[in-house]
């Protein structure tokens, strides 16, 4: 597609707004964007992002304000202000009011990654979780044979961390 | 003073010039950074360098921010070892360093510890491998901020997660030249990281060096999202090296690369940003062989000629007239 606006570059990006009810398309190149101030509205995506946060959060919970955060003071007002947590606390206490906005800016909300060495499963309990869903996963192929097997091995880890 | 990493030669150097991974972690007793008084900024300061005593492979130096000068500080951002923010605002930060400068951790920026560990060429799993052992090591000390379901806490909710930020910088002058650049910017946010100049922002970056980081960090684990990071700048690369062939067949390019070459040589005032504009065609002759000057060479000029860097040089500030005919001089020498 073309760009509306020179008609000469590879529109390369698309826009949907709606005015007066009313909605149109706009596609342009992203040199006829940045001129026209299109640029704008797409630069503040990834980290570091305080203002753009904040703006996101407060469309999502301007209903229920006045909560505090009993770990370091900090208002949810405050929050949506600086587009800043005050502690580790904060999360437990704004994590419903959070979570929208942290699905729209990073796609999926579960963790998944590295853990601190306090946060660790031990090995053990990490193998026994391995083979408890290669068994459900046996189980649903109706592989008996193979979930005979993987249920003997849980109950051998099993029985030998009883002895401990 | 001890070699420094960037004067080694790494991987894939025609194009890459370093990679770099950053880690976000905060103390989970105390508040984040911007809820702190200066005297509790200052005590987490000394519970992270204790701590720090404990990373048994590495020892750092450690530095009060407010003990150095502005042209120190700016420095440290000019050779990327801090953030420009942390550069910004002296008061209760301060700044564990390795005699190397690859490893650099800022306390009291954005986070209680940004760690960063930085290495020439193309080196995502070694740095990463580098910074979750120095980690690792900092969680047997250090209670972090974590959740289950959100993994590490960060003052900035957009950083959360992995805390994770990896980067390569990479010198694309053929695919700049080609026009190709604007589109591919689009192109990679569309895929979860961004491209923007490392000295300067934009597509108007100094030196046609780019930096291209991930921007997910929730989600997706640490591996994948280096993985992901290297796929795609193994394909900038290869773009950009297709590129420079293009450019090649045009006797302009060639023509340019010795200007500047000459300019360089000769000039006797020279600013940051036609410094910048120069010695980026330079080492595209020298990647293709045309100019005799090594890759990792080039690289400490860029560093060194920056203007807080350079001014360091002499130990006292220099205007900005002073800074040009330093620079043009050193510049000379460089080239010989």
């Amino acid at each position: 597609m073309i760009c509306q606006n020179c008609n000469k570059n590879e529109a390369n990006m698309h826009m949907k707004r709606i005015i007066n009810g009313r909605a149109g398309e706009v596609h342009l190149c992203s040199d006829c964007a940045r001129s026209l101030g299109y640029g704008e509205a797409f630069s503040g995506f990834g980290l570091g992002l305080g203002d753009f946060f904040g703006e996101l959060l407060s469309k999502e919970s301007k209903s229920n304000t006045g909560l505090v955060c009993p770990g370091c003071g900090k208002t949810f007002d405050e929050v949506l202000s600086d587009g800043k947590m005050g502690c580790a606390e904060c999360y437990g206490v704004y994590y419903d009011k959070l979570l929208p906005s942290l699905r729209r800016i990073h796609g999926k909300s579960t963790y998944v990654g590295s853990r601190p060495v306090s946060h660790q499963e031990s090995d053990v309990s990490e193998a026994l979780n391995q083979l408890k869903s290669k068994l459900a996963v046996a189980i649903e192929a109706q592989n008996f044979e193979l979930a005979a097997q993987l249920r003997d091995e849980i109950n051998n880890i099993l029985s030998k961390r009883g002895d401990n | 003073m001890s070699a420094k990493w960037y004067l080694g030669t790494g991987a894939q150097n025609d194009v890459v010039i370093n990679t770099s991974v950053h880690l976000a972690r905060n103390i989970r007793e105390f508040p984040f950074p911007a809820r702190l008084t200066l005297p509790e900024k200052l005590n987490v300061n000394s519970v992270i360098k204790n701590a720090s005593d404990s990373i048994g492979d590495y020892s750092f130096n450690y530095y009060e921010m407010k003990t150095l000068s502005q042209a120190e500080v700016v420095s440290l951002a000019e050779r990327h070892l801090v953030s420009p923010e942390f550069a910004s605002s002296r008061d209760g930060r301060a700044l564990l360093l390795t005699e190397d400068e690859a490893v650099s951790i800022m306390l009291n920026e954005e986070d209680h510890i940004r760690c960063q560990v930085m290495y020439a060429g193309f080196a995502l799993d070694e740095a990463y491998r580098t910074a979750s052992n120095i980690d690792r090591k900092l969680s047997q000390k250090l209670e972090f901020a974590f959740d289950d379901k959100l993994g590490y806490l960060t003052q900035d909710p957009t950083a959360l997660g992995t805390g994770m930020k990896a980067s390569v910088v990479l010198h694309l002058p053929a695919l700049v030249t080609t026009s190709q650049i604007t589109k591919l910017i689009t192109t990679v946010s569309k895929l979860g990281l961004s491209l923007r100049g490392s000295y300067g922002e934009g597509a108007a970056a100094k030196g046609d060096m780019f930096r291209l980081s991930n921007t997910i960090t929730l989600g997706i684990s640490e591996k994948a999202a280096i993985e992901n990071l290297k796929s795609i700048a193994l394909q900038i690369a290869a773009q950009e090296r297709a590129a420079r062939e293009e450019i090649f067949k045009a006797p302009v390019t060639e023509d340019r690369i010795f200007r500047a070459y000459g300019v360089l040589k000769y000039a006797r005032l020279l600013d940051t940003n036609e410094f910048m504009d120069l010695i980026s065609l330079v080492r595209l002759g020298a990647v293709k062989g045309l100019i005799k000057m090594e890759c990792a060479q080039i690289e400490a000029l860029m560093i060194h000629m920056q203007p807080a860097t350079i001014s360091l040089s002499v130990d006292r500030p220099l205007d900005r007239a002073e800074r040009d005919k330093l620079r043009a001089m050193l510049v000379r020498k460089a080239l010989i």
